[in-house]
């Protein structure tokens, strides 16, 4: 547990775990790895390879849908997750690898112990990058992945607070993008170019960024605009490799 | 490669030179412009430091160029070779590229004005007429970088650089050319067009010219299938006090002040 924000981030997911498990159960709890927003699956996309074997490290992992799913496939994971409440969700889901709690700004991990770091729109999103990719950087072992799904820079800058939503318009600056606080939680996004300079000065090569069009017939629990989607990228899915 | 050009003599190799359709259709446009680009082409030759976009912000606070003294560097779609200047007066052993006569006639001009010389040479960056692996570093801002179909210079530009070498090059942004109207007026907020799918553009009021955006992650997978490692994106704001520009359809300062007008890629290239 580091800053304040975290401080912040884990009341809000302790007070939120169960209604948005709730919510989103069925939509997030699909038999096979699927990504994001619109549950695009990880077959199509291939984001991660092969895990069986490896070391793998979730960020953010909630209810662990995610590590439960690459564990039956043979990943050896650890769950983290900075809410007591969500762990608890993935104990319930019967997940038999260790759950880790803190906040991912300062990783309860040994250098160079994970094959594999990921996040789907979780520790990537509620912590700030500047602090965590650093400690991941540092906890993956040569030649491992880090792989992430984030709210894409082009929907946070088309958000529209008076229609609680995306809107085909530029509404808010992109220069400056970093740390978003609103009542509830605290929030972070980079500009794309500041995402591949973190990624250098942490030693990383950037692999890919894949901006996942989600299908005609997509839906989702998570009350985004569809159309939206369609025409512009809502979602980044980051790759990047410690060489 | 360098040495066999320091006589700053023009390269030949026209001849064996292949344009695609959208080349030709430039060429022709880039021949309409040629003169309004010949007007402007003694300030750029005459500017102290090398500066990037249409925003003019130096490379000193940007930092997309490499080292570049000693070195030998391309400059893939040169105009009226400002840059190549610039490049050249910075010690490097400079090759400007272009595909329109008229333009290189106008950087032809300048060197006699400027008393600076260094080999120009008449191709498209598509299918540039030199041996593989023959510079430290290719250039392109606002030239092959727009002008040309990114599926074709640059791997083409991967070509033509050592193992190790640097690729920088300057573009309007994904977010401009989405937002960018299709009469004469700048760009306002709207997003005007999709960003999936978005790859060549055409301004029917305007001439036959065409040219060509790619989006980020599109961008990134084409460096890396070219063999480059992606080093760093620079989107530009434009400074605090900037001006309006002279052209109608550029973005306001206003508009560059909260979204990037522009941005520079740089790559090394593998091996």
């Amino acid at each position: 547990m580091s800053s304040s924000d975290a401080e912040r981030n884990r009341a809000f997911w302790d007070q939120r775990a169960d209604d948005y498990q709730a919510a989103h159960r069925e939509h997030i709890g699909r038999p096979e790895p699927r990504w994001g927003i619109w549950q695009l699956p990880e077959r199509e996309l291939g984001v991660l390879g092969d895990v069986a074997g490896k070391d793998v490290l979730e960020l953010g992992c909630g209810a662990a849908q995610w590590s439960i799913l690459l564990a039956a496939a043979g990943a050896r994971c650890v769950g983290f997750d900075n809410s007591e409440r969500q762990l608890e969700h993935a104990r319930l889901a019967g997940a038999e690898f260790p759950l880790v709690h803190g906040s991912a700004e300062s990783l309860p991990f040994a250098d160079e112990s994970f094959d594999l770091v990921f996040c789907d729109h979780g520790a990537m999103t509620f912590a700030d990058p500047l602090v965590v990719v650093p400690e991941v950087a540092r906890v993956l072992r040569r030649g491992g992945l880090f792989a992430f799904s984030i709210t894409s820079s082009f929907a946070w800058i088309c958000w529209d607070d008076a229609v609680d939503g995306v809107v085909p318009a530029l509404q808010s600056d992109y220069f400056g993008l970093h740390r978003h606080e609103d009542a509830d939680a605290v929030t972070f996004q980079l500009p794309v170019g500041e995402w591949i300079r973190l990624f250098r000065r942490c030693g990383l090569v950037v692999e890919d960024l894949i901006e996942p069009r989600p299908p005609e017939d997509a839906v989702t629990t998570y009350g985004y605009d569809l159309g939206w989607a369609r025409r512009w990228p809502m979602e980044q899915i980051w790759k990047a490799r410690k060489p | 490669m360098g040495a066999a050009l320091a006589d700053g003599a023009d390269l030949e190799g026209a001849e064996a030179v292949t344009l695609s359709d959208h080349a030709r259709r430039n060429r022709r446009a880039w021949t309409e412009f040629a003169s309004g680009y010949a007007e402007r082409a003694p300030r750029g030759w005459a500017r102290d430091e090398i500066t990037w976009g249409v925003w003019g912000v130096p490379d000193s606070e940007l930092r997309a160029l490499p080292d570049v003294a000693g070195k030998d560097v391309i400059e893939l779609g040169c105009g009226t070779a400002y840059q190549a200047a610039g490049l050249t007066r910075l010690g490097a052993r400079v090759v400007g590229v272009d595909v329109t006569p008229a333009q290189l006639e106008t950087a032809r001009a300048m060197q006699a004005q400027f008393g600076l010389e260094f080999p120009l040479l008449e191709a498209s960056a598509e299918d540039v007429p030199l041996p593989d692996a023959s510079f430290d570093v290719a250039v392109s801002e606002y030239g092959a970088s727009i002008w040309c179909d990114p599926y074709r210079w640059i791997p083409e530009a991967a070509r033509l650089l050592r193992p190790g070498g640097d690729l920088v090059f300057l573009v309007n942004s994904p977010l401009s050319m989405l937002c960018a109207a299709y009469d004469e007026s700048p760009p306002g907020p709207k997003l005007l067009r999709d960003y999936f799918g978005m790859f060549s553009f055409e301004w029917p009021e305007e001439d036959e010219a065409i040219e060509f955006h790619l989006g980020h992650g599109d961008m990134i997978r084409l460096l890396r299938a070219s063999g480059f490692e992606v080093e760093d994106l620079v989107e530009i704001q434009a400074p605090e006090g900037a001006q309006p520009l002279v052209h109608p359809a550029m973005p306001s300062p206003e508009w560059a002040r909260r979204w990037p007008s522009e941005e520079i890629w740089r790559a090394r290239k593998l091996g």
